[in-house]
C-alpha cells in the first residue's frame, strides 16, 4: 500500500466510528471551543504519527501488536505473551509520547494547558484506541505507518473541529482562535453572542452534534455504514 | 369514577356477533381531540396575557407545522394531518411566557419536531415527548428570555413581574422567610395580588367563612383560577382540569399515570416541601404547588402521550410515581423551573425499562403450557 493511499484510506474509513465510540469523553470536553479541538487535534496528530513512526521501526518484533484488538486472535502461550508485549510497547511509547506533549504544552503554551486540563493526558487513550494506527501497519515501511496515523490524526481532528465549530458558534456566539498580531482570537457572531444556543455547550449538546456527525457520515460513505454493522468483532 | 376501562369492559361482556359498527377512533382523530380539549386553557392565557401571547402560540405552532413539513416532504409524506405536529407546537407555547422573544418558541419548536421526533423516525418512534424535550431546550438554552413574564390583565404591578412560585422560591431562598404555608410566606415577603382577589376573598371570607371561624390567605382566589403570571396555557389549572376530565372521560387517557404522578407529587410536598427552607414538617402547601407551575398541564396531557408512556397500567403507574418524585426534588431543591418539563423527558428514558419489567409475555411461549 502507498502512503498516499494509506492517508486517504484512514483519513475517511476508520474515522467516525472510532471518535464516536472510543475518544467519547475528551472529545465532548474539548469541543466547547474550537482553540481547544485544535489545540487536542495537534496533540492527536503528533503522537499517533510519532507512535507510528517508533512502532515501524520496531515492526519486526510487534507483530502480536496487531492482535490487541482482535479478541480471541492469541491462541497459543507464545501468542499471547508477543500480544502482551506488543500492548505493552505501544502503551508505553504512546505514554511517553503523550507525557511529552503535556510536558510541552504546559511550558510553551500554558493557557492551552490549562484550557486542556485532564484531558491532554487523555490524548494517551485516544492515540491508543486509534491505536491501530501504531500496529495496525507492522510490517509496512516506517513512511506508510506514518501516513496512516497522519490520515487517523487528520480524520480525528476534522470531525473534533468541525463539531467545535458547530458548537461553538451555536452555543456561545462566538468562534475562538489564535490571537494574532491586533486580533484577540476572538470572532462574534452578531445575533448568536447575543443569546446562544447554551443547551450545545452542554456535554449533552455534544452528543448531539456528534450523532448527527455520525450520521452524516453514514449517509455519505454507505461503505462506513456497513462495516460498522458488520460489527466491532471483525476489527 | 367510571373509567374508559369500565367501559371497555361492559362492551366486551356484551359483545354480539357480526355485523359490527366500527368506532371512529383514530390515533389522529385522538391528537385532535387533545389539542381541541388545550383550547380553553389555550383560551384563557391569550385573554390574560394579550396579543403577545397569540403571537407566541403563532410562532411554536407556525413553526411546528413549517418543521414538520420540511421533514417529511422531501420524503414524500405528508404527516400534517396526524395533528402531532399543530400538538406539539401547541403544548410548547403554552408552556411558554407570553413575553417570550419569538425565537425561543420557534427554535424550541423546532428542535421538538426535527431532533427530538423527526431524528428518530417521526410520530410513534420517538422516545420523548417532542413538546417536552423542546421546551427543556429552551429552558437550558435561554433561561433569560424563558423568564419574561407579563402581568395577567387586571392584575397587580409592582417591580418585576413574577408568576407565584417563582416568587415563592425566591423569597425561600431569602434568609428569615417566615410562614407556614407558600401563600402566607408570599405574604410576608410583599408579593402583591390582585384587587380582585382581595375583592373576592374579602367577600367570601365575611360572609361565608367567618360563621365557620376560618378564612382563606390571601392569594387563594387567584392561584386557584390561574389570575397570575405564567406559562401562558399553565395558568388556569380549572380549565385544564376540564380538558383533562373530557379526556378521560372519552378514554383517550387512562387516569393511572397521572393520578400517580399528581398524587405522589402532593403527598411528598405536603410531607418534606417544608423541611428545605426550614418551613417545618408538613407545610410545603401542596394546593399550592399542585395549581402553580406547570405541573396539570404535563400530568394530564404530556407525561400520557402513548407514544411515550409505558404500555401497561401498572407501568404507568410506576412511571407517575417516579414522576412525582422527580418533580419534587427538582421543584424544591433544584435550579430547573418547576420541574415538570424535566421530569417527563427523564421519566420518557424510563419508559422502555418499564415496559420490559411489567410487560406480561404471553404464556403460549413457556415451555410445557402451549
Amino acid at each position: 500500500m502507498t502512503s498516499g493511499k494509506a492517508l486517504w484510506n484512514s483519513i475517511l474509513s476508520e474515522n467516525p466510528r472510532a471518535l464516536l465510540f472510543l475518544g467519547l469523553c475528551p472529545a465532548i470536553a474539548v469541543s466547547v471551543r474550537v482553540i481547544d479541538a485544535l489545540w487536542m487535534s495537534a496533540g492527536v496528530i503528533l503522537v499517533l504519527v510519532l507512535s507510528g513512526l517508533a512502532m515501524a521501526l520496531l515492526s519486526g518484533e510487534s507483530a502480536g501488536a496487531e492482535a490487541v484488538f482482535a479478541p480471541g486472535g492469541a491462541e497459543s502461550a507464545t501468542a499471547r505473551g508477543s500480544l502482551a508485549a506488543g500492548w505493552m510497547r505501544a502503551l508505553l511509547i504512546t505514554s511517553f509520547l503523550t507525557a511529552s506533549f503535556e510536558a510541552g504544552l504546559l511550558a510553551l503554551a500554558p493557557t492551552a494547558s490549562a484550557a486542556l486540563g485532564i484531558y491532554a493526558p487523555l490524548i494517551a487513550v485516544n492515540c491508543l484506541v486509534r491505536g491501530r494506527g501504531m500496529s495496525g501497519f507492522p510490517h509496512s515501511s516506517p513512511g506508510g505507518s506514518m501516513a496512516a496515523a497522519l490520515g487517523r490524526g487528520i480524520g480525528f481532528a476534522g470531525s473534533l473541529v468541525l463539531i467545535a465549530l458547530v458548537r461553538e458558534a451555536l452555543g456561545a456566539g462566538t468562534i475562538t482562535l489564535f490571537p494574532v498580531g491586533g486580533f484577540g482570537g476572538t470572532i462574534g457572531i452578531p445575533i448568536l453572542v447575543e443569546q446562544p444556543v447554551r443547551a450545545l455547550g452542554f456535554a449533552g449538546g455534544g452528543l448531539l452534534c456528534l450523532g448527527y456527525l455520525a450520521g452524516a457520515a453514514r449517509l455519505i460513505s454507505p461503505h462506513a455504514a456497513a462495516s460498522s454493522a458488520s460489527g466491532r468483532a471483525a476489527e | 369514577m367510571p373509567d374508559a376501562r369500565d367501559r371497555a369492559g361492559r362492551a366486551a361482556s356484551s359483545l354480539m356477533p357480526a355485523p359490527h359498527i366500527g368506532v371512529r377512533t383514530s390515533a389522529a382523530r385522538m391528537t385532535w381531540l387533545v389539542s381541541l380539549c388545550l383550547l380553553p386553557a389555550a383560551g384563557w392565557g391569550v385573554f390574560l396575557f394579550g396579543t403577545p401571547a397569540l403571537i407566541v402560540l403563532a410562532f411554536s405552532i407556525g413553526t411546528a407545522v413549517l418543521a414538520e413539513l420540511a421533514s417529511t416532504l422531501p420524503f414524500g409524506r405528508f404527516t400534517l394531518r396526524d395533528g402531532s405536529a399543530l400538538l406539539t407546537g401547541c403544548i410548547v407555547g403554552l408552556l411558554m411566557p407570553a413575553d417570550a422573544p419569538a425565537y425561543v418558541p420557534a427554535a424550541a419548536s423546532a428542535f421538538a419536531i426535527l431532533v427530538v421526533k423527526q431524528s428518530f423516525g417521526g410520530l410513534g418512534r420517538n422516545w420523548m415527548n417532542p413538546a417536552m424535550g423542546g421546551v427543556v431546550f429552551a429552558f437550558l438554552s435561554w433561561s433569560g428570555p424563558m423568564s419574561q413574564w407579563i402581568a395577567p390583565r387586571g392584575g397587580t404591578v409592582q417591580g418585576a413581574v413574577v408568576p407565584p412560585l417563582e416568587a415563592l422560591r425566591a423569597a425561600l431562598a431569602a434568609p428569615g422567610a417566615r410562614g407556614t404555608t407558600p401563600l402566607a410566606v408570599l405574604s410576608n415577603a410583599g408579593f402583591r395580588f390582585s384587587d380582585l382577589d382581595s375583592r373576592v376573598l374579602g367577600w367570601i371570607n365575611s360572609h361565608v367563612l367567618a360563621p365557620l371561624g376560618t378564612a382563606l390567605p390571601p392569594g387563594a382566589f387567584d392561584v386557584l383560577v390561574g389570575h397570575v403570571a405564567g406559562g401562558i396555557g399553565t395558568v388556569s389549572a380549572p380549565l385544564l382540569l376540564l380538558g383533562a376530565w373530557f379526556l378521560l372521560s372519552r378514554g383517550i387517557i387512562r387516569w393511572h399515570l397521572p393520578v400517580f404522578y399528581v398524587g405522589t407529587f402532593g403527598l411528598l410536598a405536603a410531607i418534606f416541601g417544608g423541611l428545605g427552607t426550614g418551613q417545618g414538617w408538613l407545610a410545603g402547601g401542596p394546593g399550592f404547588h399542585l395549581l402553580s407551575g406547570s405541573l396539570v398541564l404535563g400530568a394530564f396531557f404530556a407525561a400520557p402521550d402513548p407514544v411515550t408512556s409505558p404500555l401497561t397500567n401498572r407501568g404507568r403507574c410506576m412511571i407517575g410515581i417516579v414522576l412525582g418524585v422527580l418533580t419534587f426534588f427538582l421543584r424544591f431543591f433544584g435550579s430547573l423551573g418547576d420541574g415538570v418539563a424535566a421530569s417527563i423527558v427523564l421519566g420518557n428514558c424510563a419508559a422502555p425499562l418499564v415496559d420490559r419489567w411489567t410487560f406480561r409475555r404471553r404464556t403460549g411461549h413457556q415451555e410445557g403450557i402451549a
